[in-house]
C-alpha cells in the first residue's frame, strides 16, 4: 500500500476505487446478479399461473437462504430461528394490511423481526453451537406457542383471513426485489469492514475480538439483517396464503428448509444457497404433489451426504472433488479384494 | 383437593416423567460420550412404538414381550447408522466443535428421512390397542393399570442403566470416556467399540419408550419430535452427560407440567415446558444439578 490520502474526499476515491478493482470477482457478482434479476422480472409476461407461483417458492428460499447464509454461513453461528422471524413478519403484515400501504406493510414486517431478534439476539448470542441453535430452536416454538395461545384465548380466534390483497405481480415484485436485495448486501457485506468482521468471527471469535472487532455489536447486527429479510419476505408472502395461522407461518419446516438449502449449497459462499434454492425449488414442486414424504426423504438423505462427502457444499464442488472420490472408490475396493496389495503400498508410502 | 387426587395428580406426572426421564436418559448418553446431539432422537422413539404397535395388532404379540425385542433391534439401528454416518464424520473433522455442528445437521437429515419413512410406511392416522386397561384402586386414588406399569417398567430400566453404568467394568469405561476421552485412551478404553456400542444402547432406550408409550397412549408418525424436545429440556435440567440429572430431570419435568397445567390450563403446556427449557438454559448453562 502507498501512502494514505490526506484529505477526506481523496480518502473517499480511494475507499470507491479499492472496493471496485482490488476484489476478486466483484463485477462477475454484479452481472450475473442482473442478468438472473432481469430474467425473473420477464417472467410473468410469459410464463403460465403454474411457472409463476413456483418462481415465487424460489425467490422466497432465495432471499430466506441467502440472508441466512450472510449471518450464519460466516460467523458459524447456527440459527434456527428463521420460521419465528417469518412468521413475526407475516403476522405483523396481517395486522397492517388493511390500514396501511404495501410498501409499509413489508417494513413493518421487517423491522419487527429486526427488533424481536435485538432481543432474542443479546439474550443469546453468547451462547456458541448447539446450545445457541438450540436454544434458538426453542424460543421459536415459545413464539409460536405464544401467539397461538393469545389467539385461542385472548381474541378467540384461530387464524386471520387477509380480506385486502395486492395483484399477483406487486408480490411476486416485492419477492424478486428483496431476493435481489439479498443477494446484493450478501455482495456488499462481504467486502465492507463489518463483513470481513463476520468472517473472523466464524474463523476464531477469541481472535477476532484480539484484533479489535466488535464481537457483540456485529454479531446483534448481522442478526437483525438476517431476520429483517426473513420477516420481510414473510409479510409479502403470507398476502399469496390469503390465510394465516401460527401452524403455518410459524411452521418449524419453513426454517429447517431455509438452514438445509443454504446447507447443501455451501453456507459460506455466495452463489452456493441460490443454486441449492433453485434446485430444491423445482424437486419441490415436481415431487411434493405426487410424493410428499419421498421429497422430504429425498432432501434428508441428501443433506447426511452432503455434510459427509461435501462439506463446504454444492458450491464447493470442482473437477478436483470429483477426482478425489474417484480415487477413494478405487482404493477402497482395491483394499477389500486384496488387503495385503494395500498395505504393502502403504508401507511403501511411510 | 382431596388426598387422593393429589395422589393422582402427582402420580399422573411421574408416569409422563417416567417416560421423559428414559428418553432423556438416551440422549445424554448419546450427547455426553460422543457430542452428537441426536435431534432424531424421538423418531426412533416413535418407530419403536410403531414396531409393538404392529406386533400387537398383526401377530398377537405381547407388548411386554416386545421391550425387549424393540430394545435390540433399534440398537442395531442405532449402531449401523453410527457405522454408516457418525464415524466418518468424527474421522474427517478437524475438531469437536465443528464435528457437534455437522453431527447436528446429519441428525437434521435422519429426523426427516425416519419421520417420512414412518409416514410413508404406517399412513399419518392415530394408531393404538387395548392393553390392561383395568382400573386400579390405591389409597383412595383411581390409576389405569397399564399407566402404573409403565411408570414402574420405566423406572426400573433407568434404575438398570444408572446401576450398569456405577458397577460394571463396561460403565466405568463409559464414565471415563465421558470425563476425559483423551485420558480414557490413554489407559487403554476402545473408543472404537464403546461409541458405536453406545450409541447404539441410546436408541435402543428410545425404542424401549415408545414400546412402553404405545401401551397407554395413541401413537402417530409426528409423536417423536414433542418427545426429542423433551429430551433436550430433561438433559438441560439434568445437565448434559449428568445420569442421574436426567432421571431427576425427567420426573420433576413430568411433574412440573402435570401441576403446571392442573392450575393453569391444558393449552398452556408447551408454552411452560418451552420456558422452562430456556429459562434454565440461561440461567443455568450446565444443568440444575451440577455443581461445576
Amino acid at each position: 500500500m502507498s501512502t494514505l490520502p490526506a484529505t477526506r474526499w481523496e480518502r473517499l476515491v480511494y475507499r470507491v476505487r479499492y472496493f471496485l478493482l482490488d476484489r476478486e470477482h466483484l463485477g462477475r457478482d454484479i452481472l450475473v446478479l442482473f442478468a438472473l434479476a432481469g430474467w425473473a422480472l420477464a417472467l410473468p409476461h410469459y410464463g403460465s399461473e403454474f411457472v409463476v407461483s413456483m418462481a415465487l417458492t424460489c425467490l422466497m428460499y432465495i432471499a430466506l437462504s441467502t440472508s441466512w447464509a450472510l449471518f450464519c454461513g460466516t460467523t458459524r453461528y447456527l440459527s434456527l430461528a428463521t420460521a419465528a422471524f417469518f412468521g413475526i413478519g407475516a403476522y405483523t403484515g396481517a395486522l397492517f394490511l388493511e390500514d396501511w400501504g404495501w410498501l409499509a406493510v413489508i417494513v413493518a414486517g421487517a423491522g419487527v423481526a429486526a427488533l424481536v431478534a435485538l432481543v432474542m439476539g443479546s439474550l443469546v448470542l453468547h451462547l456458541r453451537g448447539t446450545y445457541f441453535a438450540v436454544l434458538t430452536f426453542g424460543m421459536t416454538e415459545l413464539i409460536r406457542h405464544a401467539v397461538s395461545y393469545w389467539e385461542k384465548q385472548v381474541t378467540g380466534t384461530v387464524g386471520r383471513v387477509l380480506v385486502v390483497v395486492p395483484e399477483r405481480d406487486t408480490v411476486y415484485l416485492t419477492m424478486l426485489a428483496l431476493a435481489v436485495a439479498a443477494v446484493a448486501v450478501s455482495i456488499v457485506v462481504r467486502r465492507t469492514r463489518f463483513g470481513l468482521g463476520l468472517m473472523g468471527i466464524g474463523a476464531d471469535e477469541q481472535r477476532a475480538q484480539t484484533l479489535g472487532v466488535n464481537t457483540r455489536v456485529a454479531k446483534t447486527g448481522g442478526f437483525a439483517l438476517t431476520a429483517a429479510f426473513a420477516g420481510a419476505v414473510g409479510a409479502a408472502m403470507s398476502v399469496r396464503w390469503t390465510y394465516i395461522d401460527p401452524a403455518t407461518v410459524f411452521n418449524p419446516f419453513i426454517g429447517f428448509q431455509t438452514v438445509l438449502i443454504a446447507l447443501i449449497g455451501g453456507a459460506a459462499t455466495l452463489w452456493g444457497p441460490l443454486i441449492a434454492a433453485i434446485v430444491f425449488s423445482l424437486l419441490a414442486e415436481s415431487l411434493r404433489l405426487q410424493a410428499p414424504q419421498l421429497y422430504l426423504m429425498t432432501l434428508g438423505l441428501l443433506l447426511i451426504l452432503s455434510v459427509l462427502f461435501l462439506p463446504g457444499g454444492l458450491a464447493s464442488l470442482r473437477w478436483d472433488t470429483l477426482r478425489q472420490w474417484r480415487d477413494d472408490v478405487t482404493d477402497w475396493w482395491r483394499e477389500r479384494r486384496d488387503p495385503k496389495k494395500r498395505s504393502k503400498k502403504k508401507a511403501a508410502a511411510t | 383437593m382431596s388426598l387422593g387426587s393429589w395422589l393422582e395428580l402427582i402420580a399422573s406426572g411421574l408416569i409422563t416423567g417416567g417416560i421423559y426421564a428414559l428418553v432423556g436418559l438416551g440422549l445424554n448418553l448419546q450427547y455426553g460420550l460422543m457430542r452428537i446431539l441426536n435431534i432424531a432422537h424421538g423418531e426412533f422413539l416413535m418407530v419403536g412404538a410403531f414396531l409393538t404397535w404392529m406386533a400387537q395388532e398383526s401377530l398377537g404379540i405381547s407388548p411386554l414381550l416386545m421391550l425387549p425385542v424393540s430394545f435390540a433391534l433399534l440398537m442395531g439401528v442405532g449402531m449401523l447408522v453410527h457405522r454408516l454416518t457418525f464415524r466418518r464424520l468424527a474421522r474427517t473433522s478437524p475438531n469437536l466443535d465443528i464435528f457437534e455442528a455437522r453431527g447436528l445437521m446429519v441428525a437434521f437429515g435422519l429426523m426427516f428421512l425416519v419421520q417420512n419413512f414412518a409416514q410413508a410406511v404406517w399412513g399419518g392416522d392415530l394408531r393404538g390397542y387395548d392393553f390392561m386397561t383395568d382400573p386400579v384402586h390405591l389409597g383412595g386414588a383411581q390409576f389405569a393399570a397399564n399407566k402404573l406399569l409403565l411408570l414402574a417398567l420405566s423406572l426400573a430400566i433407568s434404575a438398570a442403566l444408572i446401576g450398569v453404568l456405577r458397577q460394571t467394568l463396561l460403565g466405568k469405561g463409559v464414565r471415563a470416556l465421558m470425563q476425559s476421552p483423551t485420558g480414557a485412551q490413554l489407559v487403554g478404553i476402545d473408543t472404537e467399540r464403546l461409541h458405536p456400542l453406545m450409541f447404539g444402547v441410546g436408541l435402543g432406550l428410545s425404542g424401549v419408550a415408545g414400546c412402553l408409550l404405545s401401551m397407554a397412549y395413541t401413537i402417530s408418525p409426528a409423536m417423536g419430535e414433542p418427545y426429542t424436545v423433551t429430551a433436550l429440556i430433561v438433559i438441560t435440567l439434568g445437565g448434559f452427560g449428568s445420569m442421574g440429572g436426567a432421571l431427576a430431570g425427567g420426573l420433576a419435568l413430568g411433574v412440573i407440567e402435570a401441576l403446571g397445567m392442573h392450575f393453569t390450563n391444558p393449552s398452556l403446556k408447551p408454552l411452560l415446558s418451552y420456558a422452562v427449557f430456556i429459562g434454565v438454559l440461561l440461567w443455568k448453562p450446565n444443568g440444575l444439578f451440577n455443581k461445576r
